[in-house]
């Protein structure tokens, strides 16, 4: 079978133009990331960190002559910091605590510090930072010895695990050694490899840009088709049509309230108060600044219902005109989620009202939000294709469309911390994209910094690989929508 | 020599018709399982071909379930043919039943746009041509009131003022043409007159002999999918009374 229909007033593209503007934006782009990640570019939260075992006993009172020493080794590229965790006898405490961080190896002293016992709560910590973070210790055997000058009855004693064991550690109490593990944290950072690289990686992928480019130039200057130059013809003739519908449904969702567009604004503001009011008062969840904990995930999955139900709903509801205008039926699921992103624009000025009253300082990482949107639209989009196309032949996804949504909501960690799922539930947000994008998300509204770069890739790969398996269903089955509307 | 806009070439069109429409998952799996999922073949058009040159303005005659809709609808693209091929030189306006392309909570402005980008318009020439367009459909201050509020025949009005303002090059038409009152119904017909004369293809549906007759050179009579004749309207209209 064979279908040419060839449009006489196709309109033409300025390829050159496309390709040098592409490349341009491309560079633009990279420099613009390396900036806004900063830091968390190249060094992450390192996945030998050490965590505090769960105290179980004291150690010994540590007066003056009494000696804790605690071996061990760690993966951390760049230590920063040693915490030890301190019992007080719930009773004042008076004297100096020494911290010492000794390298075995070569015997040398990594770091030393020295705390005022009075000042230490009963299960409180003591942390020694340093300043510059220690590059030498990756793997090398270190001993942390600590004792103080406190007098029998006034001192503090460190808390102990009994029952931890690791690896490699042994702890010994004034010099008898002793089973469990005192109760200890390392933390430090790493390295990240692909970050360390970044302008190598960033020109690799320029210069295969711009090997793409020059192949379509190529193929467009010898008049052959290319799936780009056909995008390209595409975007252009059908953007005024998207964005007449898009302004279609977005003038229209609002037309006969009384408060019009301000429900966009006010939505999400009253979902994420009823919620604070319930958890807060009821679950008391310990996250810190817990509005803007739970706005951030409403307003993400938020726009992920809204986008996917409108989508399932577009072909089958314009049904009318697929039977009488042609246009690529692709543009009706599009068109809803745009319409929908519109919205989500729109739901991030009372995100940024909340982040501004729970007194967090916006930081340029709110800039790389713009990523996860993105990745979170492309996502949606491919489920709305996949859930547009099912739904012209089985009317009932609408309905279990509904109920998989909650259960998806339950299972993503809006309202919740994350912590509170049990370990054989844990691996649910594993393969939990819209997880993904929400910590994302929170990683830069929150914590003010980047995520690692691997979380980028991620998401990226979970919106694109979305797009592919709903496109691709979509375009199968799209030539039969018609004998099924 | 006047060019060939439409070259339709022995298309056949073949849909699958269940013995009961499936709509819903359950039924769906609980048939086939059953193995009752047989279809009946039901041919809307087989072996049709015929060619329509520039300027031409054809008719299409034939009963219901002839096959009409369902050749115009490959034509513009809608359906694709299970065989044979089409081959489509311009760009395709079909004209649309009243009020499909319009929404009814927006104003008449805002429909014009609305329903000028459906119909494949951009948006300079549909800003070039709006004083034309509301001219044409006499709706005055009504235009910005949402067409909601509009009587049938406003809609109906409107509806016709956008689809032919554009000098299409192939022009659908599936009997819509008696649309307002009297004198818009002549403003219309006029309308459709000046346009076949300016060079546009016409592909006209009517049940109206008389039309056809009036508005048609050529006509073609299909017959249960098949064409049953093809010729000179007077010719294949005298045909189709007997």
């Amino acid at each position: 079978m064979k279908m040419k229909i060839q449009k006489s007033r196709r309109p033409s593209v300025n390829v050159p133009k496309v390709i040098v503007c592409a490349v341009a934006i491309y560079a633009l782009l990279v420099v613009l990331m390396y900036w806004l990640m900063g830091e968390q570019l190249h060094l992450r939260e390192s996945r030998g960190n050490f965590e505090m075992p769960a105290a179980e006993a004291g150690t010994v009172e540590l007066c003056q002559g009494a000696v804790v020493e605690q071996s061990f080794t760690v993966k951390i590229q760049r230590l920063q910091s040693v915490s030890v965790q301190w019992g007080t006898y719930y009773r004042p405490n008076a004297g100096t605590m020494t911290m010492e961080l000794y390298n075995t190896l070569d015997g040398s002293l990594v770091v030393s510090e020295s705390f005022d016992a009075a000042a230490i709560p009963e299960g409180g910590l003591t942390t020694m930072t340093l300043e510059t973070p220690v590059e030498t210790v990756y793997n090398v055997p270190l001993l942390l010895r600590i004792w103080s000058d406190s007098l029998p009855g006034s001192a503090a004693s460190p808390l102990m695990s009994v029952s931890a064991r690791e690896d490699g550690y042994s702890l010994s109490l004034n010099g008898v050694p002793t089973d469990g593990v005192l109760c200890f944290s390392v933390t430090g950072e790493d390295y990240i490899w692909t970050g360390l690289h970044y302008w190598e990686f960033a020109a690799g992928f320029g210069v295969l840009l711009i090997l793409a480019g020059l192949l379509v130039w190529l193929r467009w200057k010898k008049g052959k088709h290319s799936y780009v130059v056909n995008a390209l013809i595409a975007v252009k003739k059908y953007k005024f049509l998207i964005r007449q519908l898009v302004s279609r449904d977005f003038k229209t969702k609002y037309k006969r309230s009384i408060l019009g567009v301000f429900w966009s604004f006010l939505n999400p503001l009253l979902t994420m108060a009823v919620q604070y009011v319930v958890f807060s008062s009821l679950f008391r969840f310990d996250v810190p600044h817990y509005p803007v904990y739970l706005i951030t995930g409403i307003v993400i999955f938020n726009f992920f219902t809204e986008a996917t139900n409108m989508a399932l709903s577009s072909i089958v509801g314009n049904a009318g005109l697929i039977t009488k205008v042609y246009m690529p039926k692709y543009i009706y699921p599009l068109t809803r989620v745009l319409s929908s992103l519109v919205n989500l624009v729109i739901s991030l000025i009372p995100l940024m009202l909340v982040v501004l009253f729970s007194g967090i300082i916006p930081t340029k990482a709110y800039f790389l939000v713009i990523f996860v949107l993105l990745c979170l639209t492309v996502f949606s989009l491919g489920v709305g294709l996949l859930l547009a196309a099912a739904m012209v032949f089985f009317r009932d996804i609408q309905f279990l469309w509904g109920v998989l949504t909650m259960i998806w909501m339950y299972l993503t960690p809006i309202f919740y911390p994350e912590s509170i799922l049990p370990d054989n539930v844990a691996w649910v947000l594993g393969v939990n994209p819209l997880y993904y994008f929400i910590t994302f998300a929170r990683t830069c509204i929150m914590g003010g910094i980047s995520p690692e770069p691997i979380v980028y890739v991620q998401c990226a790969l979970m919106a694109l690989g979305s797009l592919l398996v709903g496109s691709l269903i979509f375009r199968k089955s799209q030539d039969r929508f018609v004998l099924y509307l | 020599m006047s060019k060939t806009m439409i070259e339709v070439n022995d298309v056949t069109m073949r849909f699958r018709m269940n013995n009961d429409k499936i709509l819903s998952l359950k039924e769906f799996v609980t048939t086939a399982i059953r193995g009752k999922l047989n279809y009946n073949e039901f041919t809307a058009l087989s072996h049709v071909s015929f060619e329509v040159k520039r300027g031409e303005t054809l008719g299409l005659i034939g009963r219901n379930g002839a096959g009409k809709s369902t050749l115009l609808k490959i034509i513009s693209g809608i359906l694709k043919p299970t065989e044979g091929s089409i081959a489509v030189h311009g760009n395709v306006v079909p004209m649309l039943e009243l009020g499909s392309g319009f929404d009814f909570d927006l104003t008449g402005k805002e429909n014009i746009f609305l329903n000028g980008a459906i119909l494949g318009y951009d948006e300079e020439f549909l800003k070039a041509k709006y004083d034309e367009i509301v001219d044409f459909s006499e709706l005055g201050q009504f235009i910005d009131v949402p067409i909601r509020n509009y009587s049938s025949g406003m809609l109906a009005r409107l509806a016709f003022s956008v689809a032919a303002i554009v000098k299409p090059e192939i022009l659908i038409v599936d009997e819509i043409l008696s649309v307002g009152d009297a004198a818009f119904q002549e403003k219309s017909h006029k309308r459709m007159m000046d346009l076949m004369g300016g060079g546009t293809t016409v592909l006209f549906v009517s049940h109206s002999l008389e039309q056809i007759r009036e508005m048609c050179k050529r006509v073609v009579w299909l017959d249960q999918g098949q064409i049953k004749m093809i010729g000179d309207a007077e010719e294949v209209c005298g045909a189709y009374v007997l």
